[in-house]
């Protein structure tokens, strides 16, 4: 049987994971620092 | 360890209204697991409503839980059939459907959630937009207002169109809490000074706090609104049967959050106004006592009457505080410190400075809006004689009026 | 510990360091899953402890065994350990676990960030709790008081164990968010070749909506709690009315997050359901693409539903309405969840393991939170209900019967693959059976109490509410003692056993179970077949 993920194939997907990961914590970042200024 | 025998509880378990029964019995189940205290009171409903919000929302609260008991039982029947009828121990071979196929089993699994609609939007829905109508409608025919002030941790009563006002605290004794004596028929629904109100009026009540949010609860009015600092909220009680009627702070409000009740007497409006009047030729003869000249020792009298009821949860009857939430005031700093500034104004951060204003982010709030200038005249000068504090000074009445 | 060793034998040429060093520098999703459940586990006693010295002080009226002030740190922190360091990790044990072994990765997409996250834990939990132990000597005055909610201005005059809990909280909250960002991306990019978004298990349909919601709201959460420490310590006014600020605009904020925080526990266990129902029932699950709908349309409708937590602060007539009618609407998604479970079971081979009778009690019981819920909706009814111990009872019934029963329905059901052992049935069902007796005899009284008119975290309380007082101290303290037997199965199961094979239950489909039991330290060395 084939490996479940050629070695290549496995790199460019966990960079892919990387690029959406740091996407999203950004995401996080930026509601965390609007919320910082509702003014009231 | 000391309790109130059963029988005393009587009375509340005859208040409980009829329409208890009819939702109950389901539930009464997993009481009657335990005879033996089975014979107590119990009771599973909303108490008796005195108000017409209060029986709309029993009325209200009945329907439905009318409605869920049917959902509950018609859905689970269906789940507990299967589980007897679909066992692989009785050879029921399983099959292999995975949503519904054809017009017809379509239309079966989507009736549950038009009749689930239905319930929401119209069967629920429409009762609870009426009721939310009525229950804010605050404005409409009264007859009076009543404003209410929740501070840590008692209530503040105000009468704004006779300009009465007066403070209403827990009655219970600190004993009775303790378990050092049998605990009353009111154990912690009981304060000393009443709110009185009259039968057959529509009151309207403004609530507002001047430290944390507090929630102003009698189950029997079917009004529960949070007093919240720098805010006015509204609601509104119509009593319709004269009574007493007791509730409780709802909202955590730090330490004594359990220890301040809500006592409101209905009474018939003649009885209101002798009361209204009386209270007011109280009031007028308090105030005539700010002019003149109080001797110490009246005003240590004064005050301990005054630090027992206002002060006293936080910093303790013996003066020694809940340190570091709740300092000493026995041989505090601040206390322990000159009086006034030399041309007769408060010292910043001072003791007079901290009664009267309070101090910003604690629990120590400002009592020159609720407390008269006597009282504070008099609770200051007992702080400053007390707990082995020997200041040896006074303040006089007149001096914190002209210090307002 | 077994599971590890028994990596290990497996695995003779792998090269990691031993003892303590291996769990501190793990990137194994299994080690990593089983710090989580294991830490869960001892959270879930800590947790447990706590609302037991409350609930032994509520046996009679009258003070008995605390002050006031300690009763109130102890129901906020027992609540806050529930549910950010019992029921959380929970899930995310099960995520890290299971998720690569469903899908067909090899591991978790960011196995670094993974053990990051993880460690992050204990250290809050040890600043969530370290107030307790520097009051005993004499520093501070214990931890936060203000009940789990954080409301302004009570918390803006609390203590430091306030400042403790906001710490605590914002680690907390950047453990749960990494944890996210990694399952969201590990769904994203790590199915096995020919595993479609639409052929993905329910679980991970589940876990996916909570990584969202948690990624939506738990930044709105550390913005409220930030705020809350400027204006303890720096001067701003946020929710102080004096300086212009507004004290109802933290509740905004906190139930913002609050709701959805609801179904972030609660998904994860919906996801899990039709897996134990179709496994038992040997049948496969019913409604895949409705549940998967159902998932969005909570997920959706929970951001939205926020204002329902605080009806009696006042609000205009259309925004009590509105949130009236949008929380109601909730009810039909989870119509279908519900739908769907029980079709599942209809006309299956059912048979009753462990898990199987967790999955119908959590049913049952999780049915009651729905739909007391419903009528918590409802406005006028709320001004009764709301603040009492009725909603203490229906969100115990929400979150212990559905979220903790749902979490014990899965350790039951994947325990053996996780450890290769059996459990024992018999302790498990006798913990079943003492677990949901327990429950309901602590937690049936409450709704009483509540309609009665007792306040919730109250300390002492009226005579009239003695017994059924009583009764659920009584309920609760079978019901934390019951866990033993957990705890008991769980370290027996994992000690050692009988054996089982790959396919643990007879009717369990899914990729999961085709790998050995347990599964090897790497998992899917060869593709799978997806079906």
């Amino acid at each position: 049987m084939a490996p479940a993920f050629s070695d290549a194939d496995l790199a460019r997907r966990r960079s892919a994971a990387r690029r959406l990961g740091w996407l999203l914590g950004a995401a996080v970042l930026a509601l965390y620092l609007i919320g910082l200024f509702i003014k009231r | 360890m000391a309790r109130t025998p059963h029988h005393s509880l009587a009375g509340w378990q005859s208040r409980v209204y009829a329409c208890a029964c009819r939702t109950g019995r389901l539930a009464l189940a997993p009481a009657l697991l335990l005879p033996t205290v089975a014979s107590a009171a119990y009771s599973f409903n909303f108490p008796e409503p005195v108000t017409p919000i209060a029986r709309e929302t029993l009325h209200i609260h009945n329907e439905f839980m009318l409605i869920i008991t049917i959902l509950f039982v018609v859905v689970f029947a269906i789940m507990i059939y299967s589980m007897i009828k679909h066992r692989k121990s009785i050879g029921h071979q399983p099959a292999k459907f995975v949503g519904p196929t054809g017009a017809l089993q379509w239309f079966w699994a989507l009736i549950p959630f038009a009749i689930l609609l239905f319930i929401d939007f119209v069967l629920m829905g429409i009762p609870a937009v009426q009721a939310i109508i009525n229950m804010e409608d605050t404005k409409t025919k009264a007859d009076m207002v009543l404003k209410v002030t929740g501070m840590q941790w008692k209530w503040q009563y105000e009468y704004p169109e006779s300009g009465l006002k007066f403070i209403s605290t827990l009655s219970t004794p600190r004993d009775q809490i303790a378990n050092a004596e049998a605990k009353g028929e009111h154990y912690l629904l009981e304060v000393d000074k009443p709110v009185v109100l009259p039968v057959g009026k529509k009151v309207r009540i403004l609530l507002t706090s001047t430290d944390v949010i507090h929630t102003w609860w009698v189950p029997q009015f079917g009004v529960k609104r949070d007093a919240i600092p720098g805010f006015l909220r509204e609601t509104w009680v119509l009593i319709e049967k004269p009574g007493i009627y007791r509730g409780q702070c709802a909202e955590l409000c730090g330490k004594d959050h359990g220890f301040m009740p809500v006592v409101v007497h209905a009474v018939p409006e003649p009885e209101y106004l002798a009361w209204l009047e009386a209270q007011k030729a109280e009031a007028k003869t308090a105030a005539g006592g700010a002019d003149r000249t109080w001797s110490k020792d009246e005003l240590v009298a004064e005050g301990k009457a005054v630090y027992e009821k206002v002060c006293a949860a936080c910093h303790q009857p013996d003066g020694k505080g809940l340190p570091p939430a709740f300092p000493a005031l026995a041989g505090s700093k601040v206390v322990n410190a000159p009086l006034l500034d030399m041309n007769g104004k408060v010292i910043k951060d001072s003791h007079v400075d901290r009664v009267l204003h309070g101090k910003a982010g604690t629990a120590m709030q400002a009592f020159s809006a609720s407390l008269s200038d006597v009282e504070l005249a008099a609770v200051i000068t007992y702080e400053r004689n007390s707990f082995g504090n020997q200041m040896g000074d006074m303040i006089q009445p007149a001096q914190i009026k002209s210090l307002r | 510990m077994s599971t590890a060793t028994t990596h290990a034998a497996e695995h003779p040429a792998e090269h990691y360091p031993g003892g303590l060093m291996r769990w501190l520098t793990t990137t194994n999703h299994k080690d990593i899953g089983t710090m989580y459940l294991t830490f869960s586990l001892i959270m879930f006693f800590v947790g447990g402890l706590m609302i037991l010295a409350v609930r032994a002080e509520l046996f009679q009226p009258g003070l008995q065994l605390m002050r006031p002030e300690f009763f109130n740190q102890l129901i906020g922190v027992h609540a806050l350990v529930m549910i950010f360091a019992a029921l959380m990790p929970a899930a995310t044990g099960f995520a890290n676990w299971m998720l690569p072994l469903m899908i067909g990765a090899p591991d978790m997409a960011l196995p670094r960030l993974n053990n990051w996250g993880f460690w992050l834990l204990p250290p809050a939990a040890i600043l969530l709790t370290l107030p307790f132990t520097l009051a005993l000597f004499g520093i501070g005055d214990g931890a936060l008081a203000t009940g789990w909610t954080f409301y302004a201005p009570l918390s803006v005059q609390g203590g430091m164990g306030v400042d403790f809990a906001i710490l605590a909280v914002h680690i907390l909250g950047i453990s749960s968010i990494m944890g996210s960002i990694n399952i969201i991306v590990t769904i994203f990019n790590m199915r096995a070749p020919g595993m479609t978004m639409m052929k993905l298990p329910l679980f991970a349909w589940g876990w996916l909506i909570t990584a969202f919601l948690l990624i939506a709201t738990l930044p709105v959460l550390a913005g409220a709690v930030t705020m809350l420490l400027t204006d303890r310590h720096f001067g701003t006014h946020f929710f102080d009315a004096a300086g212009g600020g507004d004290p109802i605009l933290f509740q905004h904020l906190f139930w913002f997050f609050g709701h959805p925080e609801v179904y972030i526990l609660l998904l994860p266990v919906w996801g899990l359901m039709p897996h134990v129902l179709s496994t038992f029932s040997r049948k496969p699950a019913y409604g895949y693409t409705a549940q998967v709908y159902s998932f969005i349309a909570i997920g959706l409708l929970s951001v939205v539903v926020w204002a329902h937590h605080f009806f009696t602060a006042g609000m205009p007539i259309p925004a009590l309405v509105y949130f009236m009618f949008s929380t109601m609407a909730i009810s039909i998604p989870l119509a279908v969840l519900f739908f769907c479970w029980i079709a599942t079971m209809w006309k299956g081979a059912m048979t009753f393991e462990t898990p199987m009778l967790f999955a119908v009690g959590f049913i049952v019981l999780f049915g009651i939170a729905g739909l007391t819920g419903l009528i918590l909706a409802d406005v006028a009814a709320d001004a009764q209900y709301h603040h009492s111990y009725f909603v203490v009872a229906h969100f115990h019934y929400a979150l212990f019967a559905g979220g903790i029963m749902g979490v014990m329905t899965g350790v039951y059901y994947w325990l053996p693959k996780w450890t290769g052992h059996m459990y024992s049935e018999k302790l498990g069902k006798l913990h079943f059976w003492l677990t949901v007796f327990s429950f309901n005899l602590t937690f049936i009284p409450q709704f009483f109490l509540g309609l009665a008119g007792m306040p919730r975290r109250i300390p002492d309380y009226a005579l009239q509410f003695a017994e059924f007082n009583a009764i659920s101290t009584l309920g609760a303290f079978v019901l934390g003692l019951s866990q033993l037997l957990f705890a008991w199965n769980i370290w027996c199961c994992v000690r050692g056993g009988p054996k089982v094979e790959s396919r643990v239950w007879e009717g369990a489909e899914g990729l999961e179970w085709e790998l050995s039991s347990p599964p090897p330290h790497h998992s899917w060395e060869t593709q799978p077949t997806i079906k």
